[in-house]
């Protein structure tokens, strides 16, 4: 049996990745124990006894790295981890920073180093865009109401309004963007960016490196309809060489190591590609890339284990993902083991 | 005319268009089916107009400007 370990098991209106990625693991060929590392006593993940096994309360990613690793550590003695996948941003550079002693321990994580996850920062868009030999849309951070006045100025209306993590609008009009501006920066903080409006549809690729250019699969979706935050709800798969071979430039050129979302569009009239974002974990919809043939969590697993696995990206276009809400009822003592405990058992490890 | 989107088109019997490379779809009546597949056969628009004479009643210039518009929607649409 193989034990996983896997935080963002937060299955809310803006989903963490990890039910996707626990989910996959479970309908894989592996024999997956699944331990869940939770932030919060009340993620959804916690309690969905069908996928995750055991969760574990964790200390914020932005307090010490000691006990950060001391707590993995007790997870470690108890369930004997074999893989850890991070699946939210503002951990990562943790994980990073403590993967070498994690090895040591046997534990193994895909992740990117420092450097490739600065090389996809938003400030750096537009190098990593010309290396990759497509666009980005032109684009000004904005710390203050001067910034942004400049900004719109250069860039013209219609713009993009975008917070720093979340949500963005179409401003038509200097009032619009300082509404707007406002409003994410009062939300989100700063610095917000103003963004060239480019007319087209969004597409998605999921994928993962092994960090030496090479790929373990991609998948590509266009998204039908997003939440208000912009997060895909429901998704179609595509099929278009043109988006996976700007993948794989992608992970030759930064020699990309783990899981990742290129989110692009393709633009209405050139059908020139625009790169808006390189997300350096699976994205929450990843179970979709399962359900159709590409299971990249279960092929991560597999690398990070030396055990064969598949590295096509062979699947059929035109599958829908319909993403839905649902309730389950658990018992409050199940809450109490949780947030009094820290840990929530919901199946025992085989003997 | 460029076809080579035209024939990666999915296109169901009722006239549901599927576009595998972008995931738009589309919906199309009888005569529609039928100038795509034409299209895709490598038919000009002479030879589409010639045989849409013959099955449907229907005069020249009609026909012209209707097969000219839904050519020019196909154009719109990135399939020709």
């Amino acid at each position: 049996m193989i034990t996983v370990a896997v935080s963002g098991i937060n299955a809310v209106d803006n989903p963490g990745p990890g039910i996707g990625i626990i989910r996959s693991l479970k309908e894989s060929h592996l024999n997956v124990r699944t331990i869940g590392l939770a932030y919060d006593s009340m993620e959804p993940g916690i309690y969905l006894d069908h996928l995750v096994d055991k969760s574990y309360m964790m200390p914020y990613p932005s307090g010490d790295v000691a006990s950060f690793m001391n707590r993995i550590q007790h997870i470690h003695s108890l369930e004997k981890l074999d893989v850890i996948i991070s699946t939210l941003d503002a951990e990562l550079p943790v994980y990073m920073d403590i993967e070498s002693k994690l090895l040591q321990s046997g534990i193994n994580m895909l992740i990117p180093t420092k450097q490739m996850f600065n090389l996809r920062n938003k400030n750096k868009l537009q190098d990593l865009s010309k290396a990759i030999n497509i666009l980005t849309p032109q684009y000004l951070s904005c710390s203050s109401y001067e910034d942004l006045v400049k900004a719109t100025q250069k860039i013209g209306f219609p713009c993009m309004i975008k917070g720093p993590f979340y949500e963005a609008f179409k401003a038509n009009s200097s009032g619009e963007a300082q509404s707007y501006f406002i409003k994410l920066a009062d939300k989100w903080g700063f610095p917000i960016i103003a963004q060239k409006f480019v007319k087209g549809q969004e597409y998605d690729v999921v994928g993962c490196g092994d960090g030496n250019g090479n790929s373990m699969g991609l998948f590509a979706i266009k998204k039908m309809t997003t939440t208000a935050l912009g997060k895909v709800w429901n998704a179609i798969s595509i099929n278009n060489e043109r988006l996976l071979q700007t993948c794989h430039r992608l992970l030759e050129h930064l020699s990309w190591r783990g899981g990742f979302e290129m989110e692009v569009l393709i633009e209405e009239n050139t059908d020139d590609i625009y790169l808006l974002e390189i997300n350096p974990r699976f994205p929450a919809w990843v179970y979709m890339s399962a359900a159709c043939g590409i299971n990249l969590p279960e092929r991560m697993v597999c690398f990070l284990l030396d055990m064969d696995h598949e590295t096509h990206s062979n699947y059929k276009s035109g599958k829908i993902m319909i993403r839905h809400t649902n309730e389950i009822l658990k018992d409050i003592s199940d809450f109490e083991q949780i947030s009094s405990f820290g840990e929530l058992e919901n199946n025992k490890r085989p003997m | 005319m460029n076809i080579e989107r035209l024939t990666t088109l999915a296109i169901s019997d009722t006239g549901f268009i599927f576009d595998p490379s972008t995931g738009d779809t589309f919906n199309t009546n009888d005569s529609g089916i039928k100038i795509i597949q034409w299209l895709k056969q490598g038919k000009d628009f002479n030879e589409l107009m010639d045989l849409m004479i013959e099955q449907y009643e229907v005069t020249e210039e009609e026909l012209e400007a209707d097969l000219l518009d839904f050519m020019q929607t196909l154009k719109n649409f990135h399939m020709l």
